[in-house]
């Protein structure tokens, strides 16, 4: 489905992608997997071909950047976050891109209607939530049944409830026979979408693995609940993913996976960036694995 | 207004030509059918032409009437004068004449006279260099022809009238297009009235013709309205000069002329509205310009620095580019813009009639800095009608230091414009026309916004049963 | 794209297919045209424009009387101060709004990702900005046309519509330049600090400094031609007052050369040069948009 050869994007002096190959096969799933400015977003544009870049990319042989509306006709993109005009209303939205990918009306509401969308149609863009906004994008990269669907991190705006939502839809796409590749760093839904993993570090493709290999169940992992303040809990959730943790944050507090007998890294970690940590609360056995890397 | 009439004009052409057409069904036959009926003739006698062509260049030597208004069309095939006429008293009307030679050395026209009294009336006349060509020919009467002379460049066309040593002559009602000039030569006591002449070089054209009256007539698009030239005692009374624009471009222009009294004319829309070389020349003798309506023109007035003992009252300046300038350095200061009191109204005057007693309270001066630079720099008219211009304007305004000496001083000018009636009817008036398209902008405006606005709805809502 | 690409490369059959080049330009241009009248400038510029226009239709007439249809010249010649000044803003700003501002807000990148190409974002985004710049002139200057049939009785209907074209042309030039700012500049507000520069030399900078140098260097009038067709907003001044008068004697010993050497030709020149200013700008805007590639 996607081949890529020796992309390379630099940004100035910062090499942002370099020299990153892969294949993937129609029907395949594979995760970006990486840290924060690893270069998943910057590599999801290049393969998009709306940025350019060094190497060759092509989807189902069509090359990208010599004919890339052809190649982006076979591609669902969902965005981090979705930025479309925000005097335009969801209906009128919607109607744009049916028309550009050409498809009718009727379909256009059934796809609204797959994402809970139905009824909003006169709501504008920018009122609606982060969760709506996210599933009107959803709603547009599934319109025309595009065999590809790219996601960057499609839930990093969504609450719980709609995270198990979205990975329940990729799920069923996935199932229905779509090709699919998304970054993220929430190794569950690495683990429950993907049967591959790409890790990017620093904008070089580290490991070509799966999520078994990168996350091997058989070792005895725990989650720790961390009680901070409330203004500290984004930056402390930020800090222990570049230390390289599987983070969750909720209302409740963070929670933060780690080996059995690491229980202090955590800690440890937030102190260097002083954060102080009030208390500490071991839950049990939560199937939320630590990246071994 | 040009283009309507034009309109009719093609369409009377097409028309003509379809008659034509039918006409030649009829064989043409020799001019010597004509001769042969005027030989035949007393004198005096009304010869009414039969319907046809007539081909061939007649020559009347006999004090006829010939009247073609059955259809006559008399033809000269392209060469030489195609009727001449040496008889006095000799009336030609209802003609349709054309096909005169072209070769201007022999300057053929379509109807010459060399004879007193004659009178020409309503002919069609068309496809001639010179139209009507009077020579030495008195108290001659040319009345409501119709002159369309061949559309060669300007510098080869001939005259569409033109009248040589004739005095006492009345041109009244004629419509002149696309000629030379309507040009009077050493003919004096002339009254012209009434005429229509277009797309020609010089409207009206006076050289070294005394004492004539010019009422009435309607010039527009010509390269010049009225041009006097060394001609003395002319009035030009309620004309209508508008949209002559050529290379000179002048409403009225004046050269040496003396004693010439212009009242109640409207001069619109002209490159420079009236132009004024050395008249009055001769000592003692003044020009009079009264109540006329000088609006829209690039200049209003435009003369030559030594221009003197004008008097202009009751004059309507209006919305000129530049009211007044002189053709190179100098003021109009050895004119008098104020007569008994009654000055002029221009419409960029700034000031204020406190007392109400229609006369403003300060002097006009106009203070162009552009119109100096103008003077000074005639190269730099390519910058008028744009914003720097304005800017240039706008500074001198508000830097005293910058202003330059004004052109002319109207001591009394007028607080409000005098009304100015010409009795001539409004040509080509387009309210229909213009509204249509002041509707349709406006309709292609909503209908393209209300394509794009209006599309298919998404979601249920057939019948508009969602709120 | 030729055939040969598109024959080597087959879309397998049931895929979904990207749009027509043309019908994902009407897209984005009926997109664009919509966002447009939603947004304030367009409703501010065409309110002014419509004030301005009839402002000067009505001045320019009053005290004329009956002989008011005589003088729409003298109209034009209001309007024509009014087009130069209003118009190149309205079209300039526009123009330097569209990418940079999409650019901005980060829509810009989600919509590349769809299936259409770069030149087809711009040349949609340029369409339709340009029908609403045509859709603005055409309610100011309808509005004006009917007060000119009201106070005038209105004559030159022929070369109110040359006005008109004329203007449209003009706009839609500068409409160009606007987008060519509009991809160089990274951030709308440096983008709308050129377009506003770029203004100001075209309306006033150039011809003041064309002004002083030909009395300075004593330029030749050819020369002085030349360099004045070179702005396109001269050369739309030039073009409306041939369409009107035939020949540019009006504009003094400058004019006249042109009308004489060039003859018949000039208004083709005069136009030509606007569609250059048209097409070129464009042109290079929509090279640099798909060569660069940001986002």
């Amino acid at each position: 489905m996607i081949h890529s050869a020796n992309i390379t994007k630099r940004f100035g002096k910062m090499q942002a992608v370099s020299d990153v190959s892969f294949a993937l096969e129609a029907g395949g799933s594979v995760a970006l997997w990486g840290s924060n400015g690893a270069g998943k977003t910057t590599l999801i544009r290049c393969l998009l071909g709306v940025i350019r870049h060094r190497g060759r990319v092509t989807m189902n042989g069509i090359d990208v950047r010599r004919r890339g509306r052809h190649a982006r006709a076979l591609v669902g993109y969902v965005p981090q976050e979705l930025a479309f005009h925000d005097d335009a209303r969801l209906g009128s939205a919607m109607m744009f891109f049916a028309k550009l990918r050409g498809v009718d009306r009727a379909q256009a509401a059934r796809a609204l209607d797959a994402v809970g969308l139905t009824g909003h149609e006169r709501k504008r863009v920018r009122d609606l939530s982060g969760g709506m906004k996210q599933r009107l994008a959803l709603a547009v990269a599934l319109l025309s049944d595009p065999p590809l669907i790219i996601l960057d991190e499609p839930t990093s705006n969504l609450d719980a409830a709609g995270r198990g939502e979205v990975v329940l839809t990729l799920q069923q796409l996935r199932e229905a026979g779509k090709t699919l590749l998304f970054a993220s760093h929430r190794p569950d839904e690495v683990i429950s979408l993907a049967d591959r993993v790409l890790v990017l570090e620093r904008g070089q493709l580290e490991r070509d693995t799966t999520p078994a290999e990168l996350w091997p169940t058989e070792k005895p992992v725990q989650v720790v609940r961390l009680y901070l303040s409330m203004a500290s809990e984004t930056d402390a959730a930020d800090a222990l993913r570049s230390a390289g943790h599987a983070v969750h944050l909720n209302g409740h507090g963070l929670c933060v996976a780690v080996a059995r007998d690491r229980k202090a890294e955590p800690i440890i970690a937030l102190a260097r960036h002083h954060i102080e940590v009030r208390d500490i609360e071991v839950l049990d056995d939560v199937r939320l694995p630590e990246a071994s890397q | 207004m040009a283009r309507t009439l034009g309109t009719i004009l093609t369409a009377m052409l097409i028309w003509t030509a379809v008659e034509t057409r039918c006409e030649q069904h009829s064989d043409p036959k020799p001019i010597a059918v004509i001769t042969e009926m005027i030989s035949n003739a007393d004198a005096g006698t009304i010869i009414r032409v039969p319907a046809g062509v007539y081909e061939g260049n007649l020559v009347v030597r006999k004090p006829v009437v010939l009247d073609g208004s059955d259809g006559a069309v008399l033809d000269g095939l392209g060469r030489g004068t195609v009727i001449e006429v040496l008889a006095d008293g000799v009336v030609i009307r209802h003609c349709t004449v054309r096909n005169s030679g072209l070769d201007v050395t022999g300057e053929p026209a379509a109807i010459r006279v060399i004879a007193a009294d004659v009178v020409i009336e309503s002919n069609n006349i068309s496809e001639s260099l010179f139209g009507i060509d009077l020579r030495e020919s008195p108290n001659a009467i040319i009345r409501s022809n119709k002159i369309e002379c061949i559309d060669l460049e300007p510098g080869r066309r001939g005259d569409g009238i033109r009248l040589w040593w004739s005095h006492g002559c009345l041109v009244e009602g004629n419509v002149v297009h696309n000629s030379r000039d309507m040009v009077f030569w050493y003919s004096e006591d002339l009254r012209i009235r009434g005429n229509t002449v277009m797309g020609s070089r010089y409207g009206l054209h006076f050289m070294y013709s005394h004492g004539s009256v010019l009422e009435q007539n309607d010039l527009l698009n010509n390269s010049v309205g009225v041009y006097l030239m060394y001609s003395n005692g002319i009035t030009l009374r309620e004309n209508r000069m508008s949209n002559n624009r050529g290379a000179s471009g002048y409403g009225i222009g004046l050269k040496d002329c003396d004693d010439i009294t212009i009242t109640g004319n409207a001069l619109l829309a002209n490159r420079v509205g009236v132009y004024i070389d050395n008249s009055p020349s001769s000592v003692g003798s003044k020009g009079l310009f009264e109540s006329n309506l000088i609006a829209f023109n690039e200049i209003g007035l435009l003369a030559t620095p030594n221009t003197h003992d004008n008097v202009f009252t009751n004059n309507a300046f209006i919305e000129n580019e530049e009211p007044a300038a002189t053709h190179g350095r100098g003021r109009l200061v050895n004119n008098t813009f104020a007569r008994e009191g009654v000055g002029n109204y221009w419409s960029d005057y700034a000031g204020f009639d406190l007392d109400g007693n229609g006369i403003g309270d300060v002097v006009y001066e106009p203070q162009s800095l552009f119109g100096a630079m103008l003077a000074n720099e005639p190269n730099l008219r390519l910058f008028v009608h744009s914003p720097a211009q304005r800017a240039i304007e706008f500074t001198s305004r508000a830097l005293p230091e910058l202003r330059p000496q004004s052109t002319l001083v109207d001591p009394s000018p007028l607080a409000s414009p005098p009304e100015i009636r010409l009795d001539m009817a409004a040509k080509g008036r387009q309210v229909g026309s213009m509204l249509m398209l002041a509707v349709s902008m406006l309709a292609i405006a909503a209908g393209v916004i209300v394509y794009t606005i209006v599309e298919p709805r998404l979601g249920a809502a057939p019948r508009g049963d969602r709120s | 794209m030729s055939s040969a690409q598109l024959q080597s490369h087959p879309i397998p059959i049931g895929m979904p297919t990207a749009p027509s080049f043309v019908g994902g330009i009407a897209r984005f241009a009926r997109r664009e045209f919509r966002d447009a009248l939603a947004s304030k400038w367009f409703i501010l510029y065409t309110m002014a424009f419509t004030v301005l226009a009839v402002g000067v239709s009505f001045l320019s007439l009053s005290g004329v009387g009956s002989h008011g249809f005589a003088g729409f010249g003298r109209t034009a010649a209001g309007l024509l101060n009014l087009i130069m000044l209003v118009v190149p803003l309205m079209a300039l700003t526009a123009g330097a709004g569209s990418i940079a501002g999409e650019r901005e807000r980060g829509t810009l990148l989600y919509m590349l990702s769809q299936p259409v190409s770069r030149s087809q974002v711009l040349l949609g985004k340029y369409f339709g900005l340009a029908v609403a710049l045509i859709c603005s002139l055409c309610i100011g200057f309808g509005i004006s046309a009917g007060v000119l049939a009201w106070r005038a009785g209105g004559a030159g209907v022929f070369d109110f519509l040359m006005l008109i074209g004329l203007t449209a042309l003009l706009a839609i030039a500068m409409l160009s330049v606007g987008f060519l700012i509009s991809v160089v500049s990274r951030r709308t507000s440096v983008a709308t600090g050129v377009a506003l520069f770029v203004w100001l030399t075209l309306v006033f900078v150039s011809d003041l400094g064309l002004m002083a140098s030909s009395v300075i260097f004593k330029l030749h009038v050819q020369e002085i031609f030349g360099l004045a067709s070179i702005n396109p907003l001269q050369c739309f001044k030039m073009a409306v007052i041939v369409s009107m008068n035939a020949s540019l004697d009006v504009l003094g010993p400058v004019g006249a050369y042109a009308s004489q050497t060039l003859g018949s030709a000039l208004p083709w020149v005069l136009v030509s040069t606007l569609i250059a200013w048209t097409i070129a700008p464009l042109g290079v805007a929509i090279f640099l948009f798909t060569r660069r590639g940001t986002v």
